[in-house]
């Protein structure tokens, strides 16, 4: 088994959209690459549950955010892989500075001292 | 791929998406189970590992399968939230738009209720396809005149298929189909009573009544309301003297139904009684009449002698009707072979002549399943002509929707273009502009059918003609309603359809780049394009329906200004029956001698009198009198009904001042007076028509001739006193009559009956009608007075047809261009404020008013030319399946098309004039400054 970290972080909500959009910014991929990606990049902070991830996946392609076709994966397998549409791409810059504003707001409130000047 | 399509395909192809849901989730499997692996598990246990990881995969498919459902909904929610909120944004357009809908959808829902009731709907007894309604015909080539029929009492009707065909045997032909047991399980008879004077519970009145025989009731597999029907032991000769009531009249005479059996009633002065209830639906076998009580066959016999009292052995006297109940496992076209040589063989034995042997009935069975077939055949091509109308209608308020939606689109075009440049797929967008027509639709249908249940009764009302006793009902069951529905859906994506997908064909660039002003030519074409084509549309159409209603309307003229031959005017007619309230001769006619002339003693009553049948709409009394010492005419059939046979002369018997009451002149001698009383020398007198084939060239007064009345009776001689002006009697078209008047005090036939009286009055005479009531039941309270009506009105019944498709077809006509002009209006209003620009600039450039004005009626009259260019020949090439229809005047009567011409360009350049007076006064520099 591979080694677990230590605390693992509950994603809230709304959160998985974004870092999927995010994700897709680098190119076309499939489900268990994504999560495999949010998993490394977050230095397995960030625990994507399989069971939420697809029904995420078909919401944003329902939302034309994401498109979907069958491709070869790296292995030559038959895979599902997406990709960003327009309208996620304005989605994603929109939800990003969302969240950057917030969580910069959060910063400020959680740990008004270490505030850059 | 757009949305829309998205997601049709998949409610379409669910099962594929299920499967490439189910692959997908393999495959991460896979990918975990083979990471793992990597990390030297073994295989097993790292499938096992990813498995847990995953959870429960069907949980997993079915969150999945609710995200697709769930955005469904939520893009329809979106799409209707949007579409109400635009309708709100708009409330003119919507009301105009959804009021069209209406108006299109509520129109033809109603005309469609009556071809279901028409066409669709079948009599409400068990079994109704095993019915059988027996019939015989004589082909084109064959002549009625030289037929086995030597006399009849009922109807013939002409069918391109077989040529003469009538449900009326000798009762004879009955007695020998019957026998035929294997054929049918029960072969039942009937025939119209007419109308009875019937007193129950001291009240009386006139009610219309069906002599069936015994095993009608079974035959068709009815169960009483209450009571019992009829058995094959109420009918024979001095049967029980019983009555069924039909429902609606048991349920109009008694509060409760239960308390109907075993009622005594009075028919026609004779004692009866009440033996039980018919079902609630049934009407009786034909649709066109209802019935109010059904009698005995034989109870006939019981109203004491009739001219065709022989009716029951007479195998030339043609009256009966006859149904059947096919055996089970037997055909129809089984039946028709077993039956046709029986009855062909019986009626070659009938045949008293060569040219009766050349010209025998053929025999001819047919579905019974709708009953009669009375009402298909005189109202299935009115109505299929009104649901074209209607049709046309529907279709011009679609392409003026279209229009308007068009023109409302291509207003947000940037909008629409900016939802496409943020990626909405465009079907995303046409789907909610769809949305949005179709909700329109919706409303419109919604209100349609409201509109429709008023235009069902309006309709009815209508047919009927003040016929009360009009029993042709349509009415909104569930296939009426299924089409009206479909009917919506269509309208909202045929007038959605083409302008969502124009409006979201745009480049997206240029739109967005471009002003108010300056527009790319290419695709301001292909947009004006569709919106010239939809009004092209309406004004063709709108041609068409009113070169109809031209047609319709010069017929409703021609046929108002026909002759009749007396005054129309100020005459009240009603009837009263008294010998079946026990009147007999020679009481009773000193009884109408003194009503007659109680009545012309009446204040305001100038003149009254009588005669023993109405002149327009009622038939008329038909046979042979000739001068003496001419031959007998050899085919001359007796009787009373429509169209009787040339051959026949038609026979009124009248009062005292028939002629000077009615207005007609007397050309020679004179007219009826009391001279002319029982047992006075018979005297006649003739018309015109009757004396230029009778008697062309002798004087006719003093004449004697012979009238040969029903087969029973000796020929009667009478002698010529006047010759009268020609008069309609019968049909208010076609040649004036060969008519012979007899003195109705002289009683020269048998039994005086039911009598008309004409009241010459001034002012309204429906004014009189109560006091003629209470005169009537002073002398007796019995007699109930029926048919209250005025000659005109009665003239106008006759041409009921003609009258309501005229109404009709104008009030759509009307529509029509008024849709089209208001069309034609938002359309040229439209183009003005998008050419505002360049209209400014033409006009700073010197531009005269009058030439901007022509600029713009000069679009108005390119469109209406092209119109009128397709809706000419269309016109001309079908109007001629409306020529049955027509009186004096022809399918292609050129003044109809040249009026219908002027009014449609006219009504055009009115429309369009009033934008073009707009953009005359674009002021050039608030026009210019506005870029």
């Amino acid at each position: 088994m591979s080694p677990r970290p230590q605390s693992r972080i509950e994603l809230l909500q709304g959160t998985l959209d974004l870092l999927i959009l995010r994700t897709l910014m680098t190119g076309p991929t499939h489900g268990h690459a994504i999560a495999k990606h949010i998993q490394r990049t977050s230095e397995e902070l960030l625990q994507v549950e399989t069971g939420s991830l697809y029904p995420a996946l078909h919401r944003l392609e329902a939302k034309g955010w994401i498109e979907a076709s069958w491709e070869l994966s790296d292995k030559g397998k038959r895979a599902r892989f997406y990709r960003l549409t327009r309208l996620g791409r304005k989605q994603l810059l929109s939800e990003q500075s969302k969240w950057e504003a917030f969580s910069r707001a959060m910063g400020l409130v959680l740990s008004p001292g270490k505030q850059e000047g | 791929m757009p949305a829309f399509i998205r997601k049709l395909l998949w409610l379409t192809q669910r099962r594929r998406k299920e499967a490439e849901l189910h692959e997908e989730l393999q495959f991460h499997l896979e990918e975990e189970a083979e990471e793992r692996r990597q990390d030297g598990i073994s295989q097993e246990q790292a499938r096992w590992a990813a498995a847990r990881e995953l959870g429960n995969v069907s949980l997993v498919e079915e969150h999945i399968r609710g995200v697709w459902i769930w955005t469904l909904l939520e893009h329809a929610v979106q799409d209707l939230r949007y579409a109400l909120r635009m309708m709100r944004r708009n409330p003119v357009f919507t009301f105009l738009a959804a009021l069209l809908l209406a108006l299109g959808i509520g129109a033809n829902t109603a005309i469609y209720s009556f071809l279901d009731a028409l066409l669709v709907r079948s009599l409400p007894v068990s079994d109704p396809q095993s019915l059988a309604v027996l019939n015989w015909h004589l082909p084109g080539t064959k002549k009625l005149e030289h037929s086995t029929v030597h006399g009849e009492s009922g109807y013939f009707y002409q069918d391109s298929r077989y040529g003469t065909v009538t449900p009326i045997f000798p009762y004879p032909a009955f007695e020998v189909l019957r026998q035929s047991n294997g054929v049918f399980s029960d072969l039942f008879a009937y025939y119209p009573a007419g109308r009875l004077t019937l007193l129950l519970q001291g009240q009386a009145e006139v009610a219309s009544a069906e002599y069936v025989s015994g095993n009608y009731f079974r035959g068709l597999g009815l169960v009483p309301a209450t009571g019992r029907l009829l058995i094959d032991d109420d009918d024979r000769v001095g049967g029980p003297a019983v009555v069924v009531l039909s429902y609606a009249f048991a349920q109009k005479r008694f509060s409760n139904i239960a308390a109907a059996a075993g009622q005594k009633v009075t028919i026609n002065n004779l004692p009866f009684i009440v033996i039980g209830v018919a079902p609630r639906d049934f009407f009786g076998v034909d649709p066109a009449k209802a019935p109010d009580f059904f009698l005995p066959l034989h109870a006939d016999l019981m109203f004491g002698p009739r001219p065709d009292d022989q009716r029951y052995v007479e195998q030339n006297y043609y009256w009966i009707e006859m149904m059947g109940r096919l055996r089970p496992g037997v055909t129809l076209a089984q039946a028709q072979a077993r039956l046709a040589p029986l009855f062909e063989q019986w009626v070659a034995s009938t045949a008293t002549t060569d040219s009766e042997r050349k010209n025998l009935p053929e025999f001819l069975l047919r579905n019974g399943a709708g009953g009669l077939n009375t009402l298909r055949r005189n109202y299935s091509q009115p109505f299929f002509i009104l649901s074209t109308m209607v049709g046309l209608i529907l279709a011009i308020a679609c392409a003026n929707i279209a229009n308007l939606l068009l023109a409302r689109a291509t207003a947000r075009k940037r909008e629409l273009a900016v939802r496409l440049s943020l990626g909405a797929g465009r079907g995303r967008v046409v789907r909610q502009l769809l949305t949005e027509s179709l909700l329109l639709a919706a409303v419109g249908g919604a209100a349609g059918v409201l509109f429709a249940i008023w235009g069902i009764r309006a309709l009815t009302l209508l047919f009927a003609g003040g016929n009360d006793h009009f029993t042709f009902h349509a009415e909104l069951n569930w296939h009426v309603l299924a089409a009206a529905a479909a009917l919506t859906m269509m309208t909202g994506l045929l007038s959605g359809l083409a302008p969502a997908l124009e409006a979201t064909h745009v480049d997206v660039m240029p739109v967005l780049k471009e002003t108010r002003a300056g527009e790319r030519r290419s695709s301001a074409l292909r947009r004006f394009g569709l919106g010239r084509l939809l009004m092209v549309a309406q004004i063709a159409i709108s041609l068409l329906l009113l070169v109809a209603a031209g047609l319709f309307v010069s017929t409703l003229s021609n046929l108002r200004k026909l002759e009749m031959g007396f005054n129309r005017e100020n005459v009240l007619l009603f009837r009263l029956n008294a010998a079946q309230a026990g009147h007999r001769n020679p009481e009773a006619i000193s009884f109408f001698s003194n009503l007659q002339m109680r009545f012309g003693s009446l204040p305001g009553v100038h003149s009254a009198t009588l005669a023993d049948s109405p002149l327009i709409g009622d038939g008329a009394w038909g046979w042979p009198v000739v001068p003496l010492g001419t031959p007998k005419p050899e085919k001359a059939p007796t009787g009373h009904g429509s169209g009787a046979s040339a051959t026949a002369t038609h026979i009124l018997a009248a009062g005292p001042g028939f002629f000077s009451t009615m207005q007609i002149p007397i050309l020679l001698g004179r007219e009826f007076d009391e001279r002319d009383r029982l047992g006075s020398p018979p005297v006649a007198i003739v018309n015109e028509a009757w004396l230029k084939t009778n008697l062309p060239d002798r004087d006719p007064i003093g004449q004697r001739v012979v009238s040969y009345a029903f087969g029973g009776m000796k020929p009667q001689e009478m002698e010529i006193i006047g010759v009268a002006r020609n008069t309609r009697y019968d049909n208010v078209s076609g040649d004036f009559p060969a008519t012979v008047y007899l003195p109705f005090a002289q009683n020269l036939y048998p039994q005086v009956e039911d009598i008309t009286f004409f009241l010459r009055t001034s002012g309204d005479p429906l004014t009189y009608a109560n006091t003629v009531r209470e005169i009537v039941h002073q002398a007796d309270a019995r007699i109930p007075v029926t048919n209250i009506s005025t000659q005109a009105l009665q003239i106008d019944g006759e041409m009921s047809q003609e009258i309501l498709f005229a109404r009709l077809c104008t009030g759509f006509a009307m529509l029509a261009l008024l849709i089209a002009c208001v069309g034609l209006y938002g359309t040229m209003s439209y183009t003005v404020t998008r050419r505002t620009g360049e209209i400014g600039i033409r006009m700073a450039l010197g531009a005269q008013r009058g030439n901007v004005v022509w600029m713009v009626l000069r679009e108005v009259l390119i469109m209406a030319a092209v119109g009128l260019a397709i809706g000419l020949p269309t016109a001309l090439g079908t109007s001629k399946f409306v020529a049955s229809f027509l009186f004096g005047v022809k399918p292609n009567d050129a003044s109809s098309l040249l009026v219908s011409v002027i009014i449609l360009v006219s009504a055009a350049l009115l429309a369009g004039y009033i934008p073009a007076r707009r953009a005359s006064r674009i002021d050039p520099m608030i026009a210019l400054r506005h870029e």
